[in-house]
């Protein structure tokens, strides 16, 4: 998703000392000449404590983002001729990418709740001060279905 | 609605049995009624071409041009009055009006006597100014009458004219001479389009009053062809109003004389024929044009059913094929109109300004009419068009047409498809791997279901 | 969606039960009250559509009733902005259309009669029934207080900054956008709370709703990435704020494109760049909170601050690179003229133009909102009290709306949810402090003053105390008054001010009884009646919707300004000399000009009123031909009378307005009474035009474009001859010269 990063937070960031070149937001899942022991680190951490299912929602969430960036690319490189349809065909990935996301978060925080309570951090005070998740997987993967059936009902009727 | 018009004036015309194109009620304005029959030729002529002819003094009670608000008359023809003015009854308003209800008028004047103030404000309205002096007359010493003017120099001795211009149809021209007695001369504002000269005095006459002294050149304010011996205008409804500088060029003794320039042989003269020619240009014999069926359509192989002629929407970038019928009439019947050599009938695709100017292609021709036609595409531009056929040329009736019709933009499935571009294919192909992707995660996952619980368990 | 929550309430004991049942039933009062307040109109006059764009959206719901939908989509109307035609189909928000066609084909399906004018009259009581309960939703996700929920709803329902835009026969598109911007919010709010793809897939399809039925979209596309961005900066990103955004945005964005009219514009437009910003910024933040779970917090802090740093030089330069290169259309007009109140004033005449762009006078606010105004700052400060995450969006929507609405009048229109949800809050915590509070036990006592003196620090004396029943029917007893005054201004204000149709206008004759003066019908009826069925019809642009709609007649321009050019042209020929006016007329096919004079009777809304305006948009195009300053005395006066410059003597409209005026007064006296000044005892002259219709009390008259002279003379040489004038000896000598 190369195409949505560009904007930051200017909230959240204490800044070190030592500058660190890093190559790009995406790729640091692979290693990096720095920051590889961390990037390697993150991805050890990853694999080993990642639920199958959730595993399986991030092959998916890869498989989008390559969709994406394929489009992007090409619509970089060959023009983007037919815009709507551009369009529709990008923003299906986005729009199944963040969807997806965002059950992989419902479920995964769910089903993680008691084994990591507090990833949130300095949240935590508000997150506590909610009652509960209150969604269960179920639920949530039937509302994945209801939007993720909208944006496709979209998509189609905007690339006619 | 111009269709019925057509057919009623049609209708009107075979019923009177009349050779004009509108109407034959002429009345003749005559100061005396003596004087009627020093113009019996004209009378008769006139009458052998079917006019139905009535008489008037200009003092008489009855003489009225209009009744309950119509016109009485469809012609007119003024001799000029001995008297001051032309009465109560034909006031310079009376014979607009009269003109801007399509009735035809010839005005004639003579040199002999000076022309009232009324007619001159009334020429003033159309334009056509008189000497100053309102006795001049147009003399000229080298085509003259030697044999009724040897001293006086005031009988012209002209050729029937030629076409004003190359683009122009002639309709006064012929062999012989034409003998203009007495000449009132006019002269033609020059910014007006409705004006036309009919014919012009040679460059070497001048004007002015014989019974005053020979004036300085100075004086003299206008010369040669500056001078109109007979003008026409043709108003915007197309009612003609002609303007004849001589009157006695019309009477008996003129149509039947002989006369001799300088250097010339005896000839007659050809007063008669060019009587008839101006009357009858002047009354709507000739030179009258119409318009008969008007078609416009979408360009299609074979026929175009009824239905889909003269649609009132086009699309842009639609071809479009437009025809237009036009017929002349010529003396007494309808032909087919030609255009001169030099000149075009065109379309033009207006919106605001026009989009398309295009020459009109005679494509066929029925016993009455041609028929011009011109194809286009229309403009990428959407708007309310009209089709305008706009010739007005002198001695011609005006065609002015004008019909509206919408150019509507691409509806929303006119567009090429997005599968129908081929640059579209990998937005699609993008597209539908996202909903493929989607359904087969949707299966595993719902597969994966019962084990993830199992790892939610252990965990 | 209401019943549902509603069905939540009715469940549990039996006291609860009663609770809910009265509380439908004071809802559907609510809505009852909100619905009948609306229909002074009605019956005050008739069941007719006022004013300007109602007609409009009338003459398209009627098209799109006649000619399906489909063909209403591609509908290019050559009856408008002769000659250019309008794409109407593309360039209108189908929403409220497509609204009341549906009703229609309901009601025609049940079979029930009705005619489509009376669903549109009745469609903004109707969706203003709606908003109470909407609003009643959303002000229950704010407060547990469930009083909170009804006296926002009875606000909502009755407050007189909505009503002004909702009364029965103000088919207008702000009829159905307050209710659907009100729901969106409470959807939004819902999706917040419970971080639920239902909730925020549900909002962008209202939001999509929303899009095709107002402009005024744009609010909640910058409101709720504002709203999400606070939530931020405040450290308060939760996967719930994730969820909902992201599906709202990609949903939304993908609903609201849909919409012809607005196609590309989210993604080029830098009115929609916020929202696209803090998604991609909601997605870095998800990526590093991901990231997070995995790392200690030095090494992430390293990681991040690069990233950020990174991300942010590179969105930055993009956005430039784009926006100066053009692929993202730079703000748009009306937004510039937000921020700066002058701007539209130099730079765009045709917005400034029109009087709901002004801006806000002060008294307007009390008067749009009575008491509700000041419980309005108790309202937000009651929020900061709280502070969830719905709290932060009444506060930043109640700032945003506050300057706006001072900015736009018609922006109070925003302004009036948020200030009824914020009196509501505040209202209910004072009464439900002060009436439902029992006196608590001693051993609290001190506790709960305490808490209590916190709170309210400066709004009660703490001597009394608030336990007293002295207390309490006093504060109660004010607050009844405050809300029974409330009630007849309301009331008030919508049967005196709001609920004039504008086309039927009412006076009272110095015996106190009513008049209708029905000028504006009566000439369009002419027109309708009088002239050929493509007669093209030149008036202001403020009439082109009325034209259009009442006499049916094709017209120059019209109240949708999209072509700022042609208005000016219609300025030039109002403008300017008849000579210049004429090839203008000619070369458009105007038939028949229409200008509305209020000199005979007073009313002030009257073209000359408006001529400046003409004259400045006019000047915009061509500055060398038309130009303001020549219109004004020399002393800077604008003025009609005597005194009045040769120019504006001269100009169409002055000579159109005056034509004959003066025979209506003894010699000399002729008097203008909007601007109280006595006119020159001369009628103008008018050479190229001829009057053809003058209503009743002369607020309408329709002038004829003459054709050209059959015998090619001026206009002005006709006319005189006409009169019987001699022609100048003149023009005869200059003939001659050449």
């Amino acid at each position: 998703m190369p195409a949505k990063r560009h904007a930051a937070s200017t909230a959240s960031a204490p800044a070190p000392s030592t500058p660190v070149t890093l190559s790009s937001g995406p790729a640091t899942l692979k290693s990096n000449s720095s920051v590889v022991d961390i990037a390697t680190h993150v991805w050890q951490q990853y694999i080993s404590n990642t639920p199958q299912r959730t595993l399986l929602l991030d092959a998916f969430m890869a498989f989008l983002v390559l969709v994406g960036g394929l489009q992007f690319l090409y619509c970089v490189l060959a023009g983007n001729y037919p815009f709507n349809a551009f369009l529709s065909g990008f923003s299906a990935a986005v729009g199944q990418f963040v969807l997806t996301a965002s059950l992989r978060m419902q479920t995964s925080e769910s089903s993680s709740a008691a084994s990591k309570p507090s990833s949130k951090g300095k949240n935590a005070r508000f997150a506590d001060e909610e009652t509960e998740g209150g969604i269960s997987p179920e639920r949530a993967f039937a509302d994945y279905i209801f939007g993720s059936l909208i944006l496709h009902f979209f998509c189609i009727n905007f690339i006619n | 609605m111009r269709w019925c018009l057509a057919l009623l004036i049609c209708a009107l015309v075979a019923a009177v049995n009349a050779l004009s194109s509108s109407g034959s009620r002429l009345l003749v304005v005559l100061d005396d009624t003596t004087e009627k029959s020093s113009y019996s030729t004209l009378w008769s002529d006139l009458e052998g071409r079917g006019y139905d002819l009535s008489f008037e003094s200009p003092k008489s009670d009855q003489l009225s041009l209009f009744a309950h608000g119509e016109r009485a008359y469809d012609h007119l023809l003024i001799l000029p009055p001995k008297s001051k003015g032309l009465g109560p009854a034909l006031t310079p308003k009376h014979i607009l009006d009269f003109l801007n209800k399509d009735g035809n008028i010839v005005l004639a004047l003579s040199g002999k006597s000076s022309t009232s103030s009324a007619i001159s404000s009334l020429l003033l309205e159309l334009d056509v100014h008189l000497s100053n002096d309102r006795s001049a007359v147009v003399i000229d010493h080298f085509n003259y009458d030697t044999l009724s003017a040897a001293e006086k120099h005031d009988v012209l001795l002209l050729q029937r004219p030629n076409a004003l211009r190359t683009d122009v149809k002639a309709f006064f021209d012929g062999e012989g001479v034409l003998a203009l007695p007495r000449v009132a001369p006019q002269t033609l504002g020059s910014d007006s389009q409705l004006l036309a000269p009919i014919l012009k005095a040679p460059t070497t006459a001048y004007a002015y009053n014989p019974k005053e002294e020979m004036p300085s050149p100075d004086d003299i304010e206008s010369t040669g062809s500056q001078l109109n011996v007979v003008s026409a205008i043709q108003a915007r409804n197309s009612a003609r109003f002609t303007v004849l500088g001589s009157v006695e060029a019309l009477e008996d003794k003129w149509f039947s004389a002989s006369v001799k320039a300088p250097n010339g042989k005896k000839v007659p003269t050809v007063n008669r024929e060019f009587a008839k020619q101006l009357t009858g240009w002047t009354f709507k014999e000739t030179g009258v044009l119409k318009v008969g069926k008007i078609e416009h359509h979408l360009a299609t192989d074979g026929e175009v059913a009824a239905e889909d002629l003269n649609p009132k929407i086009y699309r842009i970038k639609n071809e479009t094929v437009f025809n237009i019928e036009v017929s002349e009439y010529v003396y007494d019947k309808w032909v087919p109109f030609e255009v001169p050599g030099d000149d075009k009938l065109q379309l033009e695709f207006t919106m605001l300004s026009p989009f398309h100017r295009l020459a009109l292609q005679p494509t066929s021709r029925t016993e009455t009419s041609a028929v011009y036609s011109t194809q286009f595409v229309t403009p990428d531009q959407h708007g309310i068009f009209s089709f305008r056929v706009n010739y007005k040329r002198p001695f011609l009736t005006n065609i002015e047409e004008k019909h509206e019709v919408t150019v509507r933009h691409f509806a929303h499935d006119e567009y090429p498809r997005s599968w129908a571009i081929s640059g579209g294919w990998v937005w699609i192909a993008g597209l539908w791997s996202v909903i493929g992707g989607f359904l087969a995660f949707v299966v595993v996952w719902l597969y994966s279901a019962p084990t993830a619980d199992k790892a939610k368990k252990t965990q | 969606m209401a019943k549902s929550s509603l069905d939540l309430l009715l469940k549990g004991s039996s006291g609860q039960n009663t609770r809910g049942l009265l509380r439908i039933v004071i809802l559907l009062t609510i809505a009852a009250a909100a619905v009948a307040s609306r229909l002074f109109s009605v019956i005050r006059f008739e069941s007719i559509i006022h004013e300007f764009d109602p007609w409009f959206n009338f003459r398209a719901t009627k098209y799109l009733v006649e000619n399906g939908f489909y063909s209403f989509w591609d509908w290019f109307d050559d009856r408008t902005w002769h000659p250019l035609g309008r794409v109407t189909g593309g360039t209108l928000y189908p929403g409220l259309m497509v609204t009341s066609g549906v009703i229609y084909h309901i009601l025609r399906f049940l079979t029930i009669p009705v005619d489509i004018r009376n669903v549109c009259v009745l469609l903004a009581p109707g969706f203003s029934g709606l908003t109470a309960l909407a609003m009643y939703l959303l002000t229950c996700e704010m407060s547990t207080s469930p009083s909170a929920g009804l006296l926002a709803a009875a606000f909502m329902g009755i407050t007189p900054g909505y009503i002004s835009r909702s009364v029965a026969g103000s088919y207008d598109n702000e009829a159905i956008a307050i209710f659907l911007l009100v729901f969106t919010f409470y959807l939004w709010i819902k999706a917040v709370k419970n971080g639920s793809i239902m909730w925020g897939a549900l909002a962008a399809l209202f939001y999509g709703y929303m899009v095709s039925a107002w402009g005024g979209y744009v609010f909640i596309t910058n409101l709720i990435p504002l709203h999400v961005f606070v939530l931020l900066c405040m450290g308060r990103y939760s996967s719930r704020t994730y969820i909902a955004y992201t599906t709202w945005y990609a949903l939304g964005t993908l609903g609201s494109m849909q919409i012809p009219f607005v196609g590309f514009l989210p993604i080029r437009n830098s009115d929609h760049m916020a929202a696209l910003g803090v998604f991609g910024l909601l997605q870095l933040v998800a990526f590093a909170e991901f990231v997070r779970g995995f790392l200690p917090g030095k090494q992430f802090q390293k990681l991040l601050t690069s990233m950020v740093l990174l991300t942010f030089g590179l969105g930055f330069a993009g956005l430039v690179l784009l926006t100066v290169s053009g692929v993202i259309a730079p703000w748009s007009g009306r937004f510039y003229s937000l921020w700066d109140t002058g701007y539209a004033k130099i730079h765009i005449p045709i917005i400034a133009s029109v009087s709901e762009h002004q801006p806000t006078a002060w008294p307007a606010f009390f008067f749009d909102l009575n008491f509700l105004i000041w419980l309005f700052p108790a309202g937000v400060f009651l929020c900061f009290q709280k502070l969830k995450d719905e709290h932060v969006f009444v506060i930043i929507y109640a700032v945003l709306s506050s300057y706006f609405a001072g900015v736009m009048v018609r922006l109070m229109l925003t302004l009036t949810p948020v200030v009824c949800v914020a009196a509501a809050l505040a209202l209910s915590a004072v009464l439900d402090h002060f009436l439902v509070l029992s006196k608590p036990s001693p051993e609290s006592q001190a506790k709960a003053n305490a808490v209590d003196a916190k709170s309210y620090q400066g709004m009660k004396s703490p001597i009394v105390g608030i336990y007293s029943h002295f207390s309490k029917a006093f504060v109660s007893g004010s607050m009844t008054l405050y809300l029974l005054i409330f009630v007849a201004h309301c009331t008030w204000v919508t049967s005196n001010a709001y609920s004039s149709p504008s086309v039927v206008l009412a006076s009272r004759a110095p015996d106190g009884s009513q008049m209708i003066i029905d000028d504006y019908r009566e000439a369009y009826y002419w027109l309708r009646q009088n002239t050929p069925d493509n007669a093209k019809i030149m008036s202001w642009w403020d009439y082109g919707y009325q034209i259009g709609g009442m006499a049916d007649r094709p017209t120059l321009v019209d109240n949708n300004t999209w072509n700022n050019t042609h208005i000016a042209t219609v300025g030039k020929a109002m403008s300017s000399r008849e000579e210049v006016s004429y090839p203008i007329l000619r070369q458009h096919d105007v038939d028949y000009v229409l200008v509305v004079f209020g000199g005979l009777l007073g009313y002030s809304g009257d073209d000359l009123n408006k001529f400046l305006w003409m004259v400045r948009i006019a000047e915009g195009i061509w500055p060398d031909e038309v130009k303001e300053r020549d219109f004004f005395t020399a002393r800077g006066e604008y003025r009609v009378d005597e005194e009045a410059t040769p120019t504006m003597k001269n100009s169409l409209m002055y000579k159109m307005s005056y034509y004959n005026y003066q025979s209506l007064f003894p010699s000399g006296q002729a008097v203008d009474r909007v601007r109280g000044v006595r006119l020159p005892a001369e009628s103008p002259q008018l050479n190229t035009l001829e009057e053809a219709f003058t209503s009743e009390n002369w607020i309408i008259r329709i002038f004829k474009v003459k054709d050209l002279d059959n015998l090619g003379r001026e206009h002005s040489n006709a006319v005189a001859f006409d009169k019987g004038l001699k022609r100048k000896r003149a023009s005869k000598e200059r003939a001659l010269a050449f």
